[in-house]
């Protein structure tokens, strides 16, 4: 029998055939046909109908439909407005209702330009108004968070912002008040919008009600070009388009991977970009002298001295990456070190693995799946959770993760019985020691995952493209050779190395250090030369994300100091090693070697996933030798942290308080109450912080963000 | 054989010697300005409401309409100790290349405040081009020179509403 | 014509509220009888008895119990619409006060009917006195074990119109605002959590136990065979004596003011007739000898929606009642769609200005335009119920409307009845205007 049978649906005369149940709107642009919606947003659940745009005449019905709210059947005959005087009225009478109380802000709103509700009064709507009555005003604007504004007179109540509130990012934070001609949009008790994906309703709003303080009064939509890039903050790599005026960066707007972040951006990937231009930037190469600071040199001098350390060392080199360089940097740095320098060791914040790619799954697979244990949390990755609950999957929080693979591996666990039955699961390991990926590949195996389309995992790693460097490092030379003691020179590459707290350690033991870093702040004091970084905007190259999903990154705007690839190229000269300053000839070389030859041009706009390879097949650790009494620590790294967003100040409110979180037992045992100054001591070291009370922590751990914790580590004990 | 008839060079030199007693109508510029037309296009003028505050909110529509592309605007916010318009936003940086434009008056069609008007004035060489770029204080000042302009009587021309009207 | 009472039969010779009355006058038997019946033939009994519903739409209630979607492994669950806000009505008060009994059987016997075991009465939330009463009423029928696996849940209301229109209706059970959801899909098929679910009236679900217990046929012959039965009129407005009088349908609207009202009061004349609550299009003196039934109202170009009727003497200002019927619904909408939300308040803005006097000959057909644009292509019927009135009063006292543009003015000089009836200005402020006593 066949799979689906189509439908054949007349939309304004021509007959189109679509799968049933396909939603009217979207029938009608198969036939060509546009029907103008405002409050209809399929990523946002179910049609509502409740702006009245998408009028229509629909064979059989009296009264006028809302064909947003309609689907499919065998034999619709459907009349849009361009063959229907009554559904134009109605779309007319629709936008003139809008309208009558719309203020005339065009001249001054930012949406002036890119606005649905001016585009569809210029093709559905009325020429002139009838409206002779003051127009109800309000104030204007009211910041409902630092980086959005909020407009109330412009607002045509579509909804779509509360929706995404309610239902997508489930914050419930926006609301709607009062009933009627009174309904406006505020925020849950006038509060601040305090959630990781609320800049997504500056992109729903189809006027100018919501838009970004950032981006206020900066450009017209005549003046800007968008450059279609992947944001470089975090492993998801949502697909962006950086908005260019004038060689600046002056905004992010999503660019719509349907199967990584499907339209949605984090706040970090959306408001981060100033950090481009934040104020201790470094343009030029920096050397240490001692007692004055640093002094400037000119980029030959730079190299020169560059080259002259390397020598020095003598290949006892450690490279230390941050995990946000493109595959082409880590490649062509591997050539320079590797190659040119015989120093094979390179040190990345976390372990990568191979393992996974033969449970390899796109991220919009997390929505279909029905059974997902998770260890913890991750930006985009959570929106694809919640949209797994709500289309009835379960979700079940693993706690710590390790202890949590053994146990699921274990036969007779009831939840690991219930994954190695289901078609469709899905593993989520977030956080550190994932040994990148291996300990769920084992699991994975385990339960049987590998001969299952629609089940797979994911390891969400911190570094935004640890594997793509690890594999271009690899690949970068087929020598080996021991880890150098002493460490003659310490090169860091990138501001989360920098900023890395075990980088500063090795770099007490190298003899010299290098940093390549964009900020003046996190090198000053320990290296002896400066090199000037550029940011993931500012580079062409590609990288590779949590879901081994190859993407394409673009230079929106020209960095203040030369791309790294162009020095490399030439410091590696000086060792007689060729690398091209051009990434797209340093991808043909890395790709033939890793990625089947894959040509650079085709890496794509909406890059595919390759499909899955087999991988050696690691087994799980066997249990550790017991801790100890306290408490495990564990240390993650919060959405809104790292070197960019400290330079952000619309940002800034969304930090990570210094907080250590407990679960109530533990809280319960050492009496401390929610909100009080605690002591954390660990092996000597201790911290003052504030206790918070998690319910959904397991007991006998407590979480300290990254940038708060210190030196703590292991077990550590809390008291009042 | 055609012979050509030589008094016809003669003719041909007679209408130019009667040239030399019929009176030029050269116009002498610079010491004779023909006055130009009430609604001819010159250089642009930024406006001022009668209360000191600038017309234009810096909303770059005339930016969008020049077909030459010789505008820039780049807007900022009006705070409570620095209100330069009457709107949410003024035109902070308001750059017109002189050099690029062709004075065909779209950016005063555009502007919805009235803010921009193509006045009278046509002298405005300059001896180097990066002195054509006009900046927002050039167009909101007093041009410095004046061109005669034709009495608006004696034609049809209505009366703009700008200029009429704050 | 008779008053033949079935609903609130003996309300005023015994105390029904109290359940030893209610079960004195055979209260329960019918309870009684449906249990031993199997589900399917009670609702045959409903179908067979042709009874419309009371709430104002007056749809075949059995029909509606048919259509609840079977073998979808959800629960069902019958919903009691007690949000009586249409203005003009205040039967259900009546019912609910009166006979409190007579309503939880009607739930009893209609649950198992449908296979529910949850039952939600929704009932307005400025119903206090009646919220007492029915409280008690289930406290009573619950120890004395009559409700058997049912669960009947009394919910208070907040405060809205619009919660009284059934998909709002569920949209505040759920928690969520009330505002209507898209139709299709309707709530027989997934209502109250997505379930299968039936919403009737209060007075539909209390005619349920004299159906069961006399039978469906019986009820069918009462009163003219297309809408069988009787209704309870709530009668109100410029009449002697005005109140809640039940009646078979297809009774005289002049019986209804003349005789049991006690026609109009002072000697003044009948000036309009309001036959359904104010969402329903006015009628006029000469369409006084029409039958109170859905067929013959409907058929004299009005509806019977509630069965409120609101008489209207020579006193009142027809802009007036105009203005103030559309002031109500602007600020009922709940608004969601767009035409409802804007064109009402526009509405009111050019009726205040039309009753101020300071209207164009233009505005009053802008007025009309409006409200045709506003008709029909709203999302639930209140657009409907605030735009089709005002046509029908401009189309009927046209000559009224006139005036108030050519004089300038209210011809009544401010002596209209409807004078000082109007919103006071803070009613949209939504703050206290004062301290609310302890």
């Amino acid at each position: 029998m066949s799979a689906t049978e189509l439908v054949t649906v007349t939309v304004d005369g021509r007959e189109v055939h679509v799968p049933p149940g396909t939603g009217l709107v979207e029938t009608a642009l198969a036939a060509g046909v546009e029907i103008p919606v405002f409050c209809y947003e399929p990523r946002l659940g179910a049609a509502v109908g409740a702006c009245r745009m998408c009028l229509c005449e629909i064979e059989g019905m009296p009264k006028l439909q809302a064909a947003c709210t309609l689907t499919a059947t065998n034999g619709m005959i459907v009349r849009t407005a361009q063959t229907s005087e009554r559904a134009a009225e109605g779309q007319e009478a629709t936008l003139e209702f809008i309208l009558v109380n719309h203020p005339l802000d065009c001249p001054v709103c930012d949406k002036g330009g890119e606005c649905p509700l001016q585009d569809l009064t210029f093709r559905w709507g009325p020429g002139n108004t009838r409206m002779t009555f003051p127009k109800r005003t309000f104030e204007k604007p009211i910041p409902i968070s630092p980086a959005i504004a909020l407009d109330r007179e412009r607002c045509i109540l579509c909804y779509r912002c509360t929706r995404f509130s309610e239902s997508v990012a489930e914050d419930g934070q926006l609301v709607a008040l009062n009933r009627g001609a009174e309904s406006v949009i505020a925020t849950f008790e006038d509060e601040p919008y305090l959630a990781p994906f609320s800049g997504n309703v500056i992109e729903l709003c189809p006027v100018g009600a919501l838009t970004s303080t950032q981006y206020r009064f900066e450009a017209r939509p005549w003046e800007i070009q968008n450059v279609p890039t992947v944001c470089g903050l975090c492993p998801v790599g949502c697909n962006i388009q950086a908005t260019t005026r004038e060689g600046k960066v002056k905004r992010i707007l999503s660019r719509n991977h349907p199967e990584v972040d499907e339209g949605w951006l984090c706040d970090k990937g959306r408001f981060a970009f100033t950090h481009l231009r934040a104020r201790d930037r470094i343009a030029d190469p920096l050397r240490r002298v001692r007692r004055r600071g640093f002094d400037v040199l000119s980029w030959d001098d730079a190299l020169g001295e560059a080259a002259e350390l390397l020598m020095q060392a003598q290949g006892r080199i450690v490279t230390a990456l941050s995990g946000s360089e493109t595959v082409e940097q880590a490649y062509a740095l591997g050539r320079l070190m590797r190659a040119g320098l015989g120093a094979h060791t390179g040190v990345l914040p976390e372990e990568t693995s191979p393992a996974l790619d033969a449970f390899r799954l796109p991220l919009s697979a997390i929505r279909d799946a029905e059974l997902e244990p998770v260890a913890e949390r991750a930006p985009i990755v959570e929106l694809w959770v919640k949209a797994a609950r709500r289309q009835g999957a379960q979700v079940e929080q693993a706690g710590d993760a390790l202890e949590g693979c053994r146990r699921l591996a274990d036969k007779r666990n009831a939840l690991g019985k219930s994954l190695r039955e289901s078609e469709r699961a899905i593993l989520i390991w977030s956080g550190e020691e994932g040994a990148g990926g291996a300990h769920l590949a084992a699991l994975a195996k385990e339960l049987g995952f590998a001969g299952k389309p629609a089940s797979g995992a994911f390891h969400l790693p911190c570094t935004p493209n640890g594997r793509g460097i690890a594999d271009a490092w690899a690949a970068a030379s087929d020598d080996e050779g021991p880890n150098p003691e002493p460490i003659g020179l310490l090169f860091v590459s990138g501001d989360e190395a920098a900023a890395d707290p075990n980088v500063r350690a090795l770099a007490e033991r190298a003899e010299r250090v290098i940093v390549n870093a964009m900020f003046q702040g996190l090198a000053v004091g320990w290296a002896d030369l400066v090199l000037p970084g550029t940011s993931y905007l500012e580079r062409d190259g590609t990288y590779v994300n949590l879901e081994g999903r190859l993407q394409r990154l673009r230079r929106a705007v020209i960095p203040p100091a030369p791309d790294e690839l162009a020095w490399i190229s030439k410091l590696a000269e000086r060792f007689a090693v060729e690398v091209s300053p051009h990434a797209s000839a340093v991808f043909a070389e890395v790709s033939e070697r890793i990625y089947d030859g894959l040509p650079f041009g085709e890496v794509g706009e909406e890059a595919p996933l390759r499909t899955r390879s087999e991988a050696p097949a690691p087994q799980l650790p066997s249990e550790p030798a017991a801790e100890g009494k306290g408490l495990r620590l564990v240390r993650y790294r919060p959405l809104f942290s790292g070197p960019a967003v400290e330079r952000v100040p619309e940002l800034q409110f969304q930090r990570p308080a210094p907080e250590v979180e407990l679960s109530p037992g533990d809280a319960g045992r050492r009496g401390i109450a929610p909100g009080e100054t605690v002591t954390v001591t660990h092996n000597g070291t201790s911290l003052q912080l504030r206790a918070r009370i998690t319910k959904s922590l397991r007991e006998g751990i407590v979480r300290i963000a990254a940038e708060h914790a210190g030196e703590l580590g292991g077990t550590v004990e809390v008291a009042k | 054989m055609a012979r050509g008839n030589p008094i016809d060079s003669v003719k041909g030199f007679g209408v130019t010697f009667k040239q030399i007693f019929k009176k030029p109508i050269t116009q002498q510029y610079p010491e004779y300005k023909r006055p130009v037309y009430p609604r001819f296009r010159g250089r642009h003028r930024l406006h001022v409401h009668e209360n000191g505050l600038e017309k234009c909110v810096g909303c770059s529509l005339c930016a969008a309409a020049c077909p030459a592309d010789c505008i820039r605007v780049v807007a900022a916010e009006n705070t409570a100790d620095n209100r330069v318009s009457a709107g949410e936003r003024y035109a902070r940086i308001y750059e017109i290349n002189m050099s690029r434009c062709i004075f065909c008056g779209y950016c005063e069609l555009a502007c919805p405040f009235d803010a921009i008007t193509l006045g009278n004035e046509y002298e405005i060489s300059e001896y180097s081009r990066d002195d054509l770029i006009y900046t927002k204080d050039m167009l909101l000042a007093e041009p410095i020179k004046k061109v005669p302009v034709a009495d608006r009587d004696l034609y049809d021309t209505p009366i703009p509403y700008y200029q009429e009207h704050s | 014509m008779a008053i033949r009472e079935l609903t609130l039969a003996h309300a005023g010779e015994r105390d029904l509220s109290k359940l030893a009355e209610y079960q004195a006058i055979g209260g329960y038997k019918a309870l009684a009888k449906a249990r031993k019946m199997k589900p399917e033939a009670v609702v045959e009994q409903l179908l067979a008895s042709n009874l419309r519903g009371r709430g104002g739409a007056g749809f075949p209630m059995g029909r509606k119990a048919s259509f609840l979607a079977k073998g979808t492994g959800k629960p069902t669950y019958l919903c009691v619409n007690a949000d009586e806000s249409e203005p003009g009505t205040f039967k259900d008060r009546e019912i609910m006060l009166l006979n409190p009994h007579r309503l939880i059987e009607g739930c009893l016997v209609t649950a198992h009917a449908i296979e529910s075991q949850n039952v939600f009465i929704y009932l307005r939330g400025e119903y206090l006195d009646v919220f007492e009463v029915m409280r008690r009423a289930l406290e009573d029928a619950r120890k004395a074990g009559l409700m058997g696996d049912v669960t009947i849940v009394l919910h208070r209301g907040a405060g809205a119109y619009i919660c009284g229109e059934e998909s709002a209706l569920l949209e505040s059970l759920e928690g969520k605002r009330g505002q209507p959801r898209p139709r299709p899909p309707f709530p027989a098929v997934s209502g109250l959590y997505g379930s299968p679910t039936l919403i009737n009236n209060v007075q539909t679900i209390a005619t349920v136990p004299v159906i069961v217990e006399k039978g469906g046929e019986w009820y069918a012959k009462i009163g003219p065979e297309p809408s069988p039965g009787t209704v309870v009129f709530s009668l109100s407005g410029n009449v002697e004596r005005p109140g809640n009088y039940e009646l078979l349908l297809g009774s005289g609207l002049r019986e209804l003011i003349y005789d049991l009202g006690g026609g109009i009061p002072d000697g003044r004349e009948l000036k309009a007739i309001i036959p359904g609550g104010s969402s329903t299009t006015v009628m006029t003196p000469d369409q006084l000898d029409t039958d109170l039934d859905f067929n013959s109202v409907a058929e004299a170009g009005s509806q019977l929606g509630a069965a409120a009727v609101i008489v209207i003497d020579d006193r009142a200002c027809m802009v007036q009642l105009a203005l103030r019927s559309t002031q109500f619904y602007m600020h009922e909408s709940c608004g969601k769609c767009t035409p409802c939300r804007e064109g009402t308040r526009w509405m009111v803005q050019l009726l205040q200005k039309l009753e101020d006097g300071r209207a164009e000959q233009s505005e009053l057909d802008l007025l009309l335009s409006v409200c045709d644009r506003v008709l029909g292509k709203c999302l639930c019927a209140l657009g409907d119920f605030a735009a089709g009135p005002v046509v029908e009063y401009v189309r009927n006292f046209r000559d009224e409307f006139q005036r108030h543009i050519d004089e300038g003015g209210c011809p009544f000089g401010g002596e209209s009845s409807l004078e000082g009836t109007f919103a006071p200005v803070d009613q949209h402020t939504h703050a206290p205007v004062a301290e609310v006593p302890a």
